[in-house]
Formats: C-alpha cells, sequence, structure tokens
C-alpha cells in the first residue's frame, strides 16, 4: 500500500486531482460570494460616510439613504476644481496614491502629516443639493503615533464649519490615543471652525492642550500628546492648499460674498 | 489513541489535553484576536470548522495520501477550507473580517489544525477525526474565550459587547485597564489559566528540565 | 530578655503538630527581626560575615531615605507652590491632616511641604506593604517557606517608584501584580528574573497609563500640569527645558516627577552608603552610566532636525526622569543583575544604552530607564552564560582537564 502510495504516478494523481478539487471549491466560493463583499464594502463605507455626516440611524437602509442624499464627486487637489476624469462611484484615491501619474511626492515643511505621497485626485462627499452642498465630507488620513490614521472630516456647505470627524482606521494606543473614536471627544467638534479670521488659506483648527477656547480650538486627546498632534498636522494638511483648501475657499468665497447662485454658475461651468 | 472513544476523542482536548494549556500550540491567534468576546467567539466557531472538516478530509483520503507529499496535502486542504471561511465571513459577517483582518487567513499557520491532522486523522476513521477537530477546536475556543471574557470585562468594561462595568470615559466609574487591550495581556492570562489548570490537574506538570542540589532546595517547615 | 521568652514560648506552637504550623514563616519573619537565624548554613564552603541577607536588606532601605525624605517634601512643596498661586487643593482628609499639623499651604515652610508630601507618600508605602506582604506571606505559608526580607526593599523601591496623586488601588494593584507574576510565580525571592518593583511599576504604566504618564499626575493640586523634565525636553526641546529649569534644579530636585526619583543629588547619597558597604556593584553603575554616557553623545553627534531629544547631553540625562534612581537602586538588584563581574558591566551597559535609546528614538514613552533595566533582566542570565563558558574553558586550557564543578 505504502509502496503504491508513493510511486511516482500516485503522487502525481492525488497531487492533480487534490488541486483540483480544491480549486474548483475556492473558486466557486470566491466567485459566488464576490458580489455580496463588495456590496459589505460599500456599505461600510457608507456607513462610516454617514456617521461622520451626522446622518446615521442604527437599523436605517444605508444604501437607501445614502443614494438619496450623498453625491460623491472627484477633486483635482491641485486646482481645486472637479474632475470629470474619473467615476466617483469607483475611483479610489488611497489606490491612487502610488501611481506616479496621479500623484505627486511631499516631504518637509509640505508633508506635516507624514504622508510622503498624496493623490492628484480625491473623492469627497457632498450631502444634499451637490451645487449647493449642506455638508461636504473630505477623506483625510496621517500618521499617528503607531501608524496610519484614516478617516473623514465633515465640514458645513459654508467650507469652514466642522460638522464632525469619525476614524475609521487606525492603530493608536488603547485608552490614550484610541479615543479618537470616543463620541464624546468626537462630539466636541461639532460647530468648530476650520479659519480664523486672518488666515485666508492656511487652516487655525488644531488641538490643544488643558480647555479650548477658541473656535478653531479642540481639547487635544488626554495623554495622548502624538497621536493629537498627528490629528492637528493631519488636519493641517488637508485642509491648506495641498489638501482641499482651494477646494473649500471656493465654498468660502461663495458664502462671503452672500451670493450662493453665483458659486454654483461658476463650479458648475467648471465642473463641465 | 485508537482505541479512543468517540466521547473521550471529543473532550480531553477540553481540560486533559488542551490544545493551548497544555500542548501550547495556536498561542498566536489567541492574543490578537482576543481582545472582545464576539471576536474570539467568530474565531473559535472558524477554528472548530476547519479543524473539524480538515480533520475529515485528511482522513478520508488518508490512504491515499503518498507519504513524500503529504504535509503539502494537509496544507492544500486546510488552506482551501480557511480560504472559504474567509470568503463565507466577508460575505455574511463583514464587521467581524474586518477585525478578525488577516487572522482569518492565518488559521493556516495555526499548529493545532496541522497538528490534528498529522498526529491524528492520519491513523484515525474519518468519524472519530472529526469529533477530534471538533473537540480540538472546543478547547482552543475554551481558552479563547476565557481569556475573551477577562480582556474584555477588565479592560472596556463590557461582555460581548455589553456595557457591564461603566468606563469612566463614558461617564462611569470603572478605570479600563488597558494593559488588557494589548495583546500581551493575553499571554499573562493563558499563563494564569494553565496555572490553574495544572493545579488542578498535577500530572500535567511537567518534571524539572534540571535537579537543584539538595542544600539549595526551599527548607521545609520544621 | 523577655522578647526571646515570649518567642521561645511560642515556638512549639508553630512546630510540626502545632497549633500554627501553617502559619511558621510568619513567626520565623517576626523572631528574626529581633534575633539571628536558628538555622546556619551548613553545607559547602562560605564567608563567614557580619553582614546577612536581613541586614544588606534593611542597608538598602535605609540608602532609600534621603531619596525619600525628599520626595516627600518635593511632592508637599510642588503642591503648595501650586495651590499658593491659585489652584484649588485636593480636599478630602489629606488637607484636613495638613490644616491640623501644619496650619497651611505654605510653600515656604519645610513642614508644611512634608506634611502634605507624607500625606502621599505614606499611604502609598503603607497600601504597598500590606498588600505586597499579604502576597509575601501567603505564598510562604502555601510553598513552605521563610517570609523572605526582600519584599522590604521592593515595597520602598516601588513606592518611591509612583507618581504621588496616583489612586491607592492602583498602587495595591501594581504590587500585586510585581509580587505575584514578577517574583513568586517563578519560586520566589532569588529565582525572579525581574526586578519586581519594577514589574508591578510596568504593569501600572501599561494598564493605566493615564495616571502614571502625562503632564498632570506629577503635582497634587486639582487641573494643574506640570510636566516632568524628561518630558519637557522631549516635546518642545532642550531649550524649553533649560528655560523652565536650571541643571541644578533638576539634580537637586527642584522638578516634577515621581516620589524617590526627583532629586539625584539625594539618591547620590544612598549610592555613596551602598558602594562604600560594597552591597550594590559598583560595575553595574559604572556601567549604566557609561552606557548612557556613550549613547547620548553618538546621539548628540547625530543630531536630529525634528527630534529634540538627540540634543540632550548626557548631564542632563543623568539628572531627569527615573535615571539616577534607577542605575542605583533597580539595576544593582542582586537577583535579577548579572552575576558574574565582567557580565555586570555589560548588564550596565546594556541598561545605559538601551535607555536612552528609548528616551530619544522612542515616539511613545519619555522614560526609557524602567524597560530598560526590565529588558537587561531578561538578558542578565544570558550574559552570565557566556562568562562562565569563557572562564570553564580558560580553566580547561591551563590545566588540561575539565572541572567537576562549574559554575
Amino acid at each position: 500500500m505504502a509502496q503504491s502510495n508513493n510511486s511516482i504516478k500516485k503522487i502525481l494523481t492525488v497531487a492533480f486531482a487534490l488541486s483540483l478539487v480544491c480549486a474548483v471549491i475556492v473558486s466557486t466560493a470566491a466567485v459566488a460570494l464576490r458580489s455580496k463583499q463588495q456590496f459589505n464594502q460599500e456599505l461600510d463605507r457608507k456607513t462610516n460616510i454617514l456617521e461622520v455626516a451626522q446622518l446615521y440611524e442604527p437599523g436605517m437602509d444605508v444604501n437607501e439613504t445614502f443614494a438619496s442624499t450623498i453625491t460623491p464627486r472627484v477633486v483635482n487637489l491641485e486646482t481645486g476644481e472637479y474632475s470629470e476624469q474619473h467615476d466617483p462611484s469607483t475611483y479610489e484615491g488611497f489606490q491612487a496614491r502610488r501611481d506616479p501619474a496621479s500623484s505627486r511626492t511631499l516631504s518637509g515643511e509640505k508633508d506635516p502629516a507624514g504622508l510622503t505621497r498624496v493623490e492628484t485626485y480625491s473623492t469627497v462627499y457632498l450631502v444634499g443639493d451637490p451645487d449647493d452642498p449642506e455638508q461636504i465630507i473630505l477623506p483625510i488620513r496621517g500618521q499617528g503615533l503607531w501608524g496610519l490614521m484614516r478617516g473623514f472630516l465633515s465640514v458645513e456647505g459654508d467650507g469652514n464649519t466642522i460638522v464632525g470627524i469619525t476614524y475609521y482606521e487606525h492603530s493608536e494606543t488603547p485608552g490614550l490615543g484610541g479615543e479618537v473614536n470616543n463620541p464624546r471627544w468626537q462630539a466636541q467638534w461639532e460647530g468648530k471652525e476650520i479659519f480664523d479670521e486672518q488666515g485666508e488659506l492656511a487652516p487655525a483648527i488644531r488641538l490643544v492642550k488643558g480647555g479650548a477656547e477658541e473656535k478653531t480650538e479642540v481639547d487635544a486627546l488626554s495623554g495622548a500628546t502624538l497621536t493629537s498632534r498627528g490629528v492637528t498636522n493631519m488636519l493641517q494638511f488637508w485642509l491648506s492648499p495641498e489638501g482641499f483648501g482651494d477646494y473649500l475657499a471656493r465654498f468660502r468665497e461663495g458664502t462671503s460674498q452672500d451670493d450662493a447662485q453665483a458659486a454654483d454658475v461658476e463650479l458648475e461651468s467648471e465642473g463641465a | 489513541m485508537s482505541a479512543a472513544s468517540p466521547k473521550s476523542v471529543l473532550t480531553t482536548p477540553i481540560f486533559k489535553n488542551n490544545p493551548i494549556a497544555l500542548q501550547i500550540l495556536g498561542i498566536c491567534s489567541a492574543l490578537a484576536v482576543t481582545t472582545s468576546m464576539s471576536v474570539s467567539l467568530v474565531m473559535t466557531l472558524a477554528v472548530i470548522f476547519v479543524t473539524a472538516f480538515s480533520n475529515l478530509f485528511v482522513s478520508l483520503i488518508r490512504h491515499h495520501i503518498p507519504s513524500a507529499i503529504r504535509i503539502i496535502v494537509q496544507m492544500t486542504i486546510i488552506a482551501s477550507l480557511v480560504i472559504v471561511v474567509d470568503q463565507i465571513l466577508k460575505a455574511y459577517a463583514y464587521e467581524m473580517s474586518k477585525q478578525l483582518s488577516v487572522f482569518v487567513g492565518l488559521i493556516i499557520t495555526n499548529c493545532i489544525v496541522m497538528g490534528r491532522a498529522e498526529g491524528f486523522a492520519m491513523t484515525n476513521t474519518p468519524g472519530l477525526s472529526f469529533l477530534d477537530g471538533i473537540g480540538n477546536g472546543i478547547g482552543y475556543g475554551f481558552i479563547l474565550m476565557t481569556v475573551g471574557f477577562f480582556r474584555e470585562l477588565f479592560g472596556s468594561g463590557s461582555v460581548f459587547g455589553f456595557t457591564v462595568l461603566q468606563p469612566v470615559q463614558d461617564g462611569g466609574w470603572y478605570v479600563p485597564n488597558g494593559l488588557l487591550l494589548l495583546p500581551p495581556s493575553a499571554f499573562f492570562i493563558i499563563g494564569l489559566i494553565i496555572w490553574v489548570l495544572r493545579s488542578v490537574n498535577p500530572e500535567q506538570v511537567e518534571e524539572n528540565e534540571f535537579k537543584m542540589k539538595e542544600n539549595t532546595q526551599p527548607k521545609e517547615a520544621v | 530578655m523577655g522578647i526571646r521568652q515570649t518567642l521561645d514560648n511560642l515556638e512549639p506552637h508553630f512546630h510540626k503538630g502545632g497549633k500554627y504550623e501553617k502559619f511558621y514563616p510568619l513567626f520565623e519573619a517576626v523572631d528574626t527581626i529581633f534575633y539571628a537565624p536558628p538555622d546556619v548554613a551548613k553545607t559547602t564552603a562560605h564567608v563567614r560575615d557580619g553582614i546577612d541577607l536581613k541586614r544588606i536588606m534593611i542597608t538598602v532601605w535605609l540608602c532609600t531615605f534621603p531619596a525619600m525624605l525628599f520626595g516627600m517634601w518635593n511632592a508637599g512643596w510642588l503642591a503648595n507652590a501650586a495651590i499658593a498661586d491659585g489652584f484649588t487643593s485636593m480636599d478630602g482628609w489629606r488637607e484636613a491632616i495638613l490644616m491640623t499639623l501644619a496650619g497651611g499651604h505654605d510653600p515656604g515652610s519645610l513642614w508644611a511641604n512634608l506634611v502634605l508630601g507624607a500625606t502621599y507618600f505614606l499611604p502609598i508605602y503603607l497600601v504597598t506593604f500590606v498588600v505586597g506582604g499579604f502576597w509575601e506571606v501567603l505564598f510562604a505559608i502555601k510553598r513552605g517557606h521563610e517570609v523572605n526580607e526582600g519584599f522590604f526593599v521592593t515595597s520602598i523601591l516601588y513606592a518611591l517608584i509612583l507618581p504621588a496623586t496616583i489612586p491607592l488601588w492602583q498602587v495595591a494593584l501594581g504590587i500585586t501584580f510585581g509580587v505575584v507574576i514578577g517574583k513568586e510565580i517563578f519560586g520566589g525571592t532569588g529565582k525572579n528574573f525581574l526586578n519586581p518593583a519594577l514589574t508591578g511599576r510596568a504593569f501600572l504604566y501599561f494598564a493605566y497609563p493615564a495616571q502614571i504618564s502625562g503632564d498632570s499626575v506629577w503635582v497634587a493640586a486639582d487641573g494643574f500640569t506640570g510636566a516632568t523634565a524628561l518630558s519637557i525636553a522631549f516635546q518642545d526641546g532642550m531649550s524649553a527645558l533649560s528655560s523652565q529649569f536650571s541643571w541644578w534644579d533638576a539634580f537637586i530636585g527642584f522638578i516634577p516627577g515621581s516620589l524617590g526619583e526627583v532629586s539625584t543629588l539625594a539618591i547620590l547619597i544612598g549610592a555613596a552608603v551602598l558602594l562604600w558597604t560594597k552591597i550594590a556593584s559598583w560595575r553595574i553603575m559604572l556601567g549604566v552610566f557609561l552606557g548612557m554616557v556613550a549613547t547620548s553623545a553618538l546621539f548628540n553627534l547625530v543630531g536630529s532636525d525634528s527630534n529634540p531629544m538627540f540634543a540632550m547631553p548626557w548631564y542632563w540625562h543623568l539628572v531627569v526622569g527615573g535615571f539616577a534612581f534607577g542605575m542605583v537602586f533597580m539595576a544593582t538588584d542582586p537577583v535579577s543583575a548579572s552575576m558574574t563581574n565582567p557580565g555586570r558591566l555589560i548588564f550596565g551597559a546594556l541598561i545605559g544604552v538601551m535607555t536612552v535609546l528609548i528616551r530619544v528614538v522612542n515616539p511613545a514613552f519619555p522614560e526609557g530607564i524602567m524597560l530598560a533595566i526590565l529588558f537587561a533582566n531578561l538578558f542578565a542570565p544570558l550574559i552570565d552564560h557566556f562568562f562562565v563558558q569563557a572562564n570553564i574553558k580558560r580553566r580547561l586550557r591551563r590545566t588540561g582537564v575539565p572541572a567537576e564543578e562549574t559554575a
């Protein structure tokens, strides 16, 4: 028995048969379940976005709500204009950051968030009327203490007032930096402002220790100096002209002139 | 081994011959996934599924496996099962699979699965092997759930996600123990479980690797 | 001779078959506090000396007193100064004791500072002693060996490396972990490869970081944030540090920090006694010191734009954080350190190097000495192994016959 089992012919037969069977099983599972998995991934992303927009309620129909309230758009970070080159529903800025054709390197002063590379186009999510949005949801990321933190920041239609912030991926110390996910900490972001009166382009929003007083200050995470610094740096980058600064400026101009109509027309013409 | 009864095959791995506590196998995933009980439970179920079925399939074809490639054959079977489990979790329990991340995939490297396939299923009937797989999976899961219970209860103040001890961050009184949220804490808890198990079953205690000199033994109370 | 008689009368009850047989270790502990132990070494060569384990431990204990007293004063002084500046005091029984004994928060009064500091330190020490002692006795009874004097030292060292404001239940948990996991599990004093006091602190450090690290735990005044010298340098750089504290401030101990760690001067007084009585190994201390100097010099040389800790010179490393305390009291723990003489130098150097490495390069922990010592503890047996093997080889070359008894 053992003899014949170890013959070359038998070995090849068993190896081939086993590989065949296993390959069929694995690929069947993968193919049959793919649509379901993609649906889940989508759902997860949409849930995160709805959460930061403070529209999420447990048990709601996420897809339904997302489709009816939120419009994704791809923005060119260099010009701040909408881009029609990419399909907003499938484009992933995070993946594009490695592609030299659609990204650029950052270094030194220009890279406070420790990103090294940043994509040229990024997806934003607009709540309400895409031409005069109630909220603009921006993807943000940057180095925390232990690794990359990824999240969303939601800004009101004036391009200045913050609605909320969430992190869906981070590896900060539980209980200290990990408190970025604490709803109590996140709650104090509502109503904060990104820019102060003087600074036109440089974002003023930052985390401060021991009692935030200004509109542009948020309480730092207690005991987590470096995570707090990471959050500040990340916002400083993504809200500066290097990030979404130029894009947000359009909304701020729109409101400062108190002429939303004009801004809409301007945006539309650029979008087209 | 060959004279094992179905019942003993199913139950001995839980306390008497626990894969984690006695054989010290499968520690890696026990460290990584035990911060919460629900994740531990899903991991347990996945491992039970993989060990049981890999044992079953290996045992079914055990007379046809050439000994020269038997490890590869076992690996292929285990790997296929793990991928299937991973795909199913991603499709039907996405939240869980996100938290388990790579650790479902790493069941492939869980020594318990390989160990049972090679050590038991290769020489036993499919029925017994299947039960053995379930038993070892439960033994693994027992440790996982215990560790998960302590880590979640004292690390986050909850059990299966339900808050039991209201943590101070949310306005309660309980100060969560941050160490228990870090992977090394599972080492301490597994160590303490082993201590308890071996106090109950002294036959599990290993022999000293060396003998101490007579006069350096701790003195007996006279 | 009343005590001797009382003890002798009681003794039969604790012997085998007596009423309190199980509690013999307790009896033995009390007995040997007053008198020399009845048993003396019977086998193998022993050097006869007037100093035994108990006296060694008591000497170490006494050597911590300068640091302890200064630490109490410092804790009281910082709190009183903050309160005088308008911060609210932590009310409660501490306040009541202070008011009764000293009459007010006067940072200029030595007495008021000392009393307030004592209301923080003494409860910590008491809890350490009672809880740690409980475990020690429990294991001694269960295992049938004597209560070991080493615990005296462990408890005082542990209490001295905690911040003043630490909650007492955490003190209890920490010492429990230190004694049980750090020592008793491995067979008690003499078989522990980790320093139990540091093991306890490390537990608290990872379990409850908010109460043992950061900027607000060092000064016992409500809402007052006083960063340690180390974390000022870590966050804002050397110039910020030297503008806030002078080197002499840090050397004498006018800085916030753990109770016993603040005054390098007071620690060095203890160190002098330890070295003079030859209780602590000068090789370990020298090794730690040289390792620290070499590594910090290296970092000074390399330099860094983004990390201000690269620029910290060695004489600052010596006086900030727990470096001096760790070097003098923790690294020299005879059980968990290396046992061979050249090994001690290497062991010490490893601690010195790792301390600076952790302080400078690690992004998360401003303090490095605790982890460095625990790390080196793990390597101590390995270091010894190489020197013992080298010794055996050397002897073999010299005599041509393998030694019968090695090591």
